[in-house]
């Protein structure tokens, strides 16, 4: 089994080991780490967490734009560890996930995938 | 049948105007999104001005999981099975909009402590009837319909859950989507064999916060949908076009015989009304149009963002929320072609207009509301969707919800904002949570539907 090293920043640097086939919602849960949680496909943002070091596999969530994984952000209940990472766990971490639209807008390559256009130039 | 009859609730809307006062209260309140692990729960408000604890939250169910997003609910029987003596308004069904559990809430064995009767299985309701995101409820005679807005992976349209009076899953109740692309609201009308449904967007889509620039990419709803409701499918749509972007809440009149409707365009901010004309077909038009403003710092003009719509008993009276502007206004529909504004309240909103109301600091604006049967009292609550509050107004994180009643003036219009009442969710033992739908436990606004 390939197994990762989590570290959460946000709970005093704890680690955990994971392996790197199982999404890391059910990993990190399994071993006590307090997470929100819904839909668990990847649909509805309530998992995401923030991304500081390292790389993950995350192809099957649908809840991010392009803005929000540009921030660094990562849906756990998909996402699978690709090497050892960092992370911020929790509604702390996200600072930058929620963006008053009106104020704010996106510009087309930061849409969701299956909508935005690359971007110019 | 007259009002000495057996069952659940008023044998005509002229009756239910006549009941008595309401005492209890009930809303949900959510933790799901505030970073408090806490289960959302239903609170129970005490509204009667002579009890000690009035305008005080007095009792709390938690339901057993955590992040349900508890959103809008409904009764297990309603006007609707009035002449029927072994039906009763006994269970409040919750659907956590995430967890996609069905919690079925006992208020009748002690009304000020509701209890947990039966919870149904969010995945059960995935595996046997491939739906997810459940919104709105409504029951009809014993068989009760839930609309749901995604399949099980979070796509749309989804579908309508079939539930039998023991909360069974019966299975899906259309036998067609049709061409419909979205789901939401629906209300129906059993003498005209009428069902109106509107659309919001995919659980996948509008979960995760809003994104504006998706509703020109046709991830939002602009359609109305009118249903053969014997024969359970859509038989005519309306495209609303940009007059009617994200059309969310649709009531009809409560005078069973009338075909008049109404839904509230959320982005849009405008009131579509329909009526079925003397040449027997469904016409529909803009009633209201709610201007945008502009905020002095923002590079796009604000709409109001009306989320919600509610129709008086009496059918005089429609009620509207502009949560973004942060005002409640009344208006007079006796010609519901011609629309009178007679009243207008601010509480909260981004215009700055409201920040406090009865020494409470408002965060998020007007958003559900309930209205009491004699017309006189409206309960007005602040957040509409965790993600999307998060967005709009992420100072609810640490102030909560407020719960606000405005008193109305059923005779002449008029609306003011009662000073004796304001139940403040900022100081809820947990931490700050946020109230949405309210509901009466002898029935209110908008639940009930004549046969
Ligand atoms: S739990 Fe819904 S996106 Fe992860």
């Amino acid at each position: 089994m390939t197994t990762h090293t989590v570290t959460i920043s946000n709970r005093d640097g704890a680690t955990f080991e994971v392996d790197a086939r199982r999404p890391l919602l059910d990993t990190l849960r399994e071993q006590g780490v307090d997470l929100p949680f819904g839909c668990k496909y990847g649909g509805c943002i309530t998992c995401a967490a923030k991304l500081k070091t390292g790389t993950v596999d995350q192809r099957r969530q649908v809840a991010l734009n392009n803005r929000q994984i540009a921030n660094g952000y990562v849906i756990l209940c998909v996402a699978r560890a690709t090497s050892d990472i960092t992370l911020d766990i929790g509604v702390e971490s996200h600072d930058k996930l929620y963006r008053n639209p009106f104020l704010d807008p996106l510009k087309p390559h930061e849409l969701k995938a299956d909508i935005a256009t690359p971007k110019e130039g | 049948m007259d009002g000495a009859c057996c069952g659940p609730g008023y044998a005509s809307p002229q009756e239910a105007i006549q009941a008595p006062r309401e005492k209890l209260l009930y809303t949900i309140a959510i933790y799901t999104g505030t970073g408090i692990q806490k289960p959302d729960y239903l609170a129970t408000v005490d509204v009667d001005p002579e009890s000690p604890t009035y305008s005080q939250v007095i009792h709390r169910l938690e339901m057993p999981g955590i992040g349900d997003e508890l959103h809008h609910m409904g009764w297990n029987a309603c006007s609707s099975c009035h002449d029927d003596g072994s039906m009763s308004r006994k269970y409040l069904i919750l659907p956590g909009v995430r967890s996609n559990k069905l919690h079925i809430v006992d208020t009748a064995t002690d009304p000020r402590a509701p209890r947990l009767h039966k919870v149904v299985d969010g995945a059960e309701i995935k595996a046997k009837a491939d739906l997810s995101g459940p919104h709105t409820v409504h029951c009809l005679g014993s068989e009760i319909i839930i609309s749901f807005l995604g399949d099980a992976k979070g796509e749309a349209p989804g579908g309508y859950l079939h539930l039998d009076k023991e909360f069974n899953i019966v299975g899906r109740w259309e036998n067609s989507m049709g061409d419909i692309k979205f789901g939401y609201d629906f209300w129906y009308q059993p003498r005209h064999n009428v069902m109106v449904s509107s659309e919001w967007a995919a659980p996948n889509t509008f979960m995760p916060g809003f994104d504006l620039e998706e509703v020109g990419h046709l991830k939002y709803g602009r359609e109305l949908h009118f249903w053969d409701f014997e024969k359970r499918e859509p038989i005519e749509s309306f495209y609303l076009g940009e007059d009617g972007l994200l059309p969310l809440e649709v009531k009809f009149h409560h005078d069973p015989d009338s075909t008049h409707g109404f839904c509230g365009a959320a982005l849009s901010t405008n009131v579509i009304h329909w009526w079925k004309d003397s040449d027997d077909a469904w016409k529909w038009e803009k009633i209201i149009d709610v201007e945008n403003e502009m905020h002095p710092e923002w590079p796009i003009p604000l709409p109001g963002v009306m989320s919600a719509i509610l129709i008086s008993m009496d059918d005089k009276y429609l009620y509207l929320n502009n949560w973004l502007h942060g005002d409640m206004r009344q208006y007079d529909i006796s010609d519901p072609h011609n629309p009178k504004l007679t009243g207008q309240v601010f509480m909260g909103g981004l215009l700055g207009k409201a920040p406090i109301v009865n020494g409470v600091e408002v965060a998020g604006g007007p958003q559900m509301f309930q209205l009491s049967l004699d017309g006189r009292r409206l309960y007005v609550t602040t957040s509409l969707f965790s993600t999307w509050d998060n967005q709009f107004y992420p100072e609810i994180r640490e102030k909560g919800g407020v719960m606000v009643m405005i008193d109305c003036d059923p005779e002449n219009g008029g609306m003011k904002i009662n000073e004796d009442f304001i139940v403040d969710f900022g100081k809820e033992p947990n931490g700050p949570s946020r109230c949405h739908e309210s509901r009466y436990p002898g029935g209110d606004c908008t639940s009930d539907i004549w046969l």
